[in-house]
């Protein structure tokens, strides 16, 4: 058998991810996905043990990237405003880059594959817990149980990236996000927010 | 070649007929007693009802062979 491929190897995962969420997981089987990637079953093998281990290993592999350009440049000590700021532009920019990622993320998540004992908790969500935290502490941010503050500080950003990247938003025009637009959004936020 | 690409694990996979069970049970019994093999599993969700071997210094051979004794069919997936 040939060694791996590291360039390989991710080809077919982010053929399999656009796979999942153009057809549920139910369209995922190692021979579809064998034919769309353009690679033997057995090439696929070489990367994964089944298809219950691919999808594991694609949620995982997915929330480090997420969290590598998420946590870039990020520090849980930076104020309330410059924090968030950074994660809008942090997560927009990497959606940009891996459009069907929020999708296969949501669709994981509400799945009951979330519960197998591979997947466990990073260090993404002890970055931001400690983020709120230290902005609570400094009066910089009102208190709210963790899915409203979620709803209110995220929620919109990514409302906004999905008009972004669908055909047509709202009123069937084209909708672009711009830095403009998205600082517009923000600033909306974070008076909502402030303490 | 360095010792450590000697002991590299080298992953196997083959097309079968091993699909419920009592066939895994049949050849679990014979995977076991050989020490080359470090792990292996049965993808019975694939078609092709895959049989991945992580193994050392095994010929793929040795493990039709193996298989076919244990009146199973099994060839090697080409790369």
């Amino acid at each position: 058998m040939r060694p791996r491929d590291e360039s390989k190897e991710k080809a077919i995962r982010e053929k399999a991810i656009e796979m999942i969420v153009k057809e549920g997981f139910d369209g995922l089987s190692m021979q579809k996905l064998a034919k769309a990637a353009n690679v033997s079953p057995a090439t696929i093998y070489l990367y994964f043990k089944n298809r219950e281990d691919l999808l594991n290993q694609l949620y995982i592999g997915i929330e480090a990237a997420f969290t590598e350009a998420t946590l870039k440049d990020f520090d849980p000590e930076m104020s309330f405003e410059d924090g968030l700021w950074l994660q809008w532009k942090n997560r927009f920019a990497h959606n940009i880059r891996y459009p069907y990622h929020i999708y296969f993320m949501e669709q994981f998540r509400t799945s009951p594959l979330i519960n197998h004992k591979d997947i466990k908790e990073n260090r993404f969500k002890a970055a931001m817990g400690l983020f709120v935290k230290n902005a609570i502490k400094r009066n910089e941010l009102i208190e709210l149980p963790v899915e409203i503050f979620w709803s209110i500080a995220y929620g919109p950003l990514y409302t906004l990236i999905k008009f972004h990247s669908g055909k047509k938003s709202l009123m069937g025009n084209k909708f672009v996000l711009t830095e403009q637009k998205m600082k517009q959004a923000f600033d909306v936020v974070v008076r909502a927010l402030r303490k | 070649m360095t010792d450590v690409q000697k002991t590299e694990t080298e992953i196997l996979v083959f097309k079968t007929n091993i699909s419920d069970s009592g066939d895994l049970g049949r050849i679990s019994s014979v995977l076991r007693l050989e020490s080359r093999i470090r792990k292996w599993n049965l993808d019975s969700s694939d078609v092709d009802n895959v049989l991945r071997i992580e193994s050392r210094h095994l010929d793929p051979h040795e493990v039709i062979e193996m298989i076919r004794q244990s009146g199973f069919m099994c060839e090697e997936l080409p790369d």
